[in-house]
């Protein structure tokens, strides 16, 4: 039979050009127009632990996205990586999420889907970083799960060992399938593309769904299911100075203590 | 008309980067410095598909197409110029075996070389050089049970690791091209030469004495060995070194750009220096320019046209693109002063590998003789 196996990713700037990304802070709007976007990182180490499941136990990978039908690099590198087909869930009525409306619209493809034996979801994402979706997609679908996951091993085809990281240590749980797991980047090195996996993708299955498709309430989803809503953005600037401190080290290191705590660094 | 690459082509860019800057950059100053043949970047070229593009998926091959090759040359070469040229060189008999080979020859060397499992080199020059091959020495007498090869081939890249060479021989008065494999009685690499530039990638030369290959080993008919030759020299060979000078071009500019705005004058980045700009944006022009060149050959190869309909359209990418490689590591050593000397920050590697390819695949002469020829006819 193998594994059925769903992996959530999601479309991000690229880390590089976080740099050109522009705040109008008038109208309380983020613009990332125009940035080069990849696959969340971390979603790629989802994907790579999905991938190597099943190339152990066989099986099926099916990659989830929410965003615009035109804009498919995230998914396109998941099935040129070796996924078996993607399901993009684009609607407007989806727009404007909180991590709550992006789970209860995951939530609902995923019943639409059926069975499944594993959900991974990158731990965070590096655009908004709350690491909030996985847990709140797992409590909606009411099957276990685990976060910060640095190992996975598998006792059986039907029960996973997993590691988990703690801030000083770890600690290792014993769950049964189905279950989600949210995997931090210790946990494998993602696999590039090949040329042949690349050549493959424009044979893969992409499935696309609305919100009717997939009968998503829409009080729950996009701004209307959401119930945190950002209500204005701020920016700030970072900038290096450099101060040359002059005397004999002990006099330098007490000068640069208190210049240090005179700007307010220490 | 349409400038946009394919998806599929922007991928393999993006997964050829991501290649570049994760497993070549942070090794190309040692590989560099050892001057020893890159076998594990060969094989992970072969596992990423990256080696047979040109070659169909019947041998092990993508068939992705000219495109491509100058593409992931170009992304491989902004980092590690040795690598991208091997694809330049280890490619030309890959293409010579699957255009003129036969299927013995096809089955037995094609999926190994696809994978990097084993590569291969291609000869042609001899020592009194590569430009006129119609006067080599190496000669292929036929007697009843194959050919005998007597001969010395000069300034072949790659010879020394490779498993399978390519040469061309004087059979009477005609040529034919022959596939000989290392271990063959009488085959025999004589000298690695000292370069500047392209230091891991060794340098040969080769002798045959009373060399007894079985006629299997004949690519195509006798006769039309200089065929095969010089239509995979010019359309690998010179499409790849183009692709290579590509790369090296916008290595070049890139770390220089970096560095200029990095590097403080006066309390000021040199970038807003206007003789520093004048580099910079001379560098930026010239390379698009060159990329389009190369772009639009390679696309008219892979929309069916041979070298000899893009004779010109082929010497011209070769040259320019060669030429703006010089230009550019030139340019880069220039505004990055004396650390632009320092091979730790590449830029001065980047300049002894662009000097290479001046001679590589036809000199910028020939380019400028087969398109003034044509020009003026």
């Amino acid at each position: 039979m193998g594994l059925e196996i769903l992996v959530c990713i999601k479309q991000v700037p690229h880390p590089d050009h976080f740099s050109e990304i522009q705040v109008d802070v008038g109208r309380g709007r983020v613009i990332g127009a125009g940035i080069p976007v990849i696959m969340n990182p971390l979603d790629r180490h989802a994907l790579e632990e999905a991938l190597r499941n099943k190339e152990r136990f066989s099986g099926r990978i099916t990659v989830i996205r929410m965003g615009r039908p035109r804009l498919q690099k995230a998914v396109e590198e998941a099935l040129a990586m070796g996924a078996d087909r993607a399901v993009l869930l684009y609607d407007t009525a989806f727009a404007g999420p909180d991590t709550l409306a992006t789970a209860f619209t995951l939530f609902h493809a995923i019943q639409r889907l059926g069975k499944f034996d594993l959900i991974y979801c990158g731990n965070e994402t590096v655009d908004s970083g709350t690491a909030q979706v996985g847990p709140q997609l797992a409590e909606l679908l009411d099957i276990p799960q685990v976060s910060s996951v640095q190992e996975v091993s598998f006792v059986d085809e039907k029960s996973l060992e997993v590691r988990r990281a703690w801030e000083h240590g770890h600690m290792k749980v014993r769950l049964k399938l189905p279950t989600l797991l949210s995997v931090t980047r210790d946990i494998n090195t993602p696999r590039l593309p090949t040329v042949q996996g690349i050549m493959g993708v424009p044979q893969k299955e992409v499935i696309i769904w609305n919100a009717e498709a997939i009968q998503a309430p829409l009080e729950n989803v996009g701004l209307n299911g959401s119930s945190i809503y950002a209500t204005g953005v701020h920016e700030f600037r970072a900038g290096r100075r450099r101060e040359i401190m002059q005397g004999s080290t002990g006099e330098k290191v007490r000068r640069a203590v208190a210049r240090l705590k005179e700007l307010g660094a220490i | 008309m349409d400038f946009n690459l394919s998806r599929e082509h922007e991928m393999l860019r993006d997964m050829v980067k991501e290649f570049a800057n994760s497993e070549l950059a942070p090794r190309a100053l040692e590989l560099d410095n050892k001057g020893e043949f890159f076998w594990e970047q060969v094989k992970r070229s072969g596992q990423l598909g990256l080696i047979g593009v040109i070659n169909s998926k019947d041998y092990g091959g993508t068939a992705m197409g000219h495109l491509a090759r100058m593409i992931l040359i170009e992304e491989i070469s902004r980092v590690y110029p040795p690598l991208g040229f091997l694809h330049q060189t280890g490619n030309l008999l890959m293409y010579a075996i699957e255009t003129f080979g036969n299927d013995r020859q096809k089955e037995k060397y094609l999926p190994a070389l696809c994978k990097g499992e084993k590569v291969s080199a291609f000869a042609l020059t001899e020592a009194s050089g590569g430009s006129d091959p119609a006067n080599m020495q190496t000669e292929a007498a036929l007697e009843p049970d194959g050919y005998v090869v007597n001969g010395r081939k000069s300034w072949i890249t790659g010879v020394d690791p490779a498993d399978v060479v390519g040469f061309v021989a004087k059979t009477g008065d005609k040529f034919g091209a022959f596939v000989v494999e290392k271990g063959t009685p009488g085959f025999e690499v004589t000298r690695r030469e000292e370069t500047i530039g392209l230091r891991s990638l060794p340098v040969n030369e080769f002798a045959l004495t009373n060399c007894r290959l079985p006629k299997e080993n004949l690519m195509g008919e006798e006769g039309r060995g200089l065929v095969c030759a010089l239509t995979t020299i010019a359309t690998i060979g010179r499409t790849g070194a183009a692709g290579v000078a590509l790369g090296i071009a916008r290595g070049c500019y890139e770390i220089a750009l970096k560095f200029a705005k990095e590097r403080l004058l006066y309390g000021k980045p040199i970038a807003t220096l206007q003789a520093i700009q004048f580099m910079l944006t001379d560098m930026n022009v010239e390379i698009e320019a060159a990329k389009w060149l190369c772009y639009s050959t390679a696309w008219q190869l892979d929309q069916g046209k041979t070298s000899r309909d893009l004779a010109v359209d082929i010497a011209r990418c070769k040259l320019y693109a060669v030429d703006v490689a010089n230009r550019c590591a030139y340019k880069a050593v220039d505004i990055m002063g004396a650390y632009g000397l320092s091979p730790e920050y590449r830029v001065i590697g980047l300049l002894r590998d662009a000097l290479e390819l001046g001679v590589a695949a036809g000199s910028q002469e020939v380019m400028k003789v087969t398109i003034g020829a044509t020009i003026t006819r």
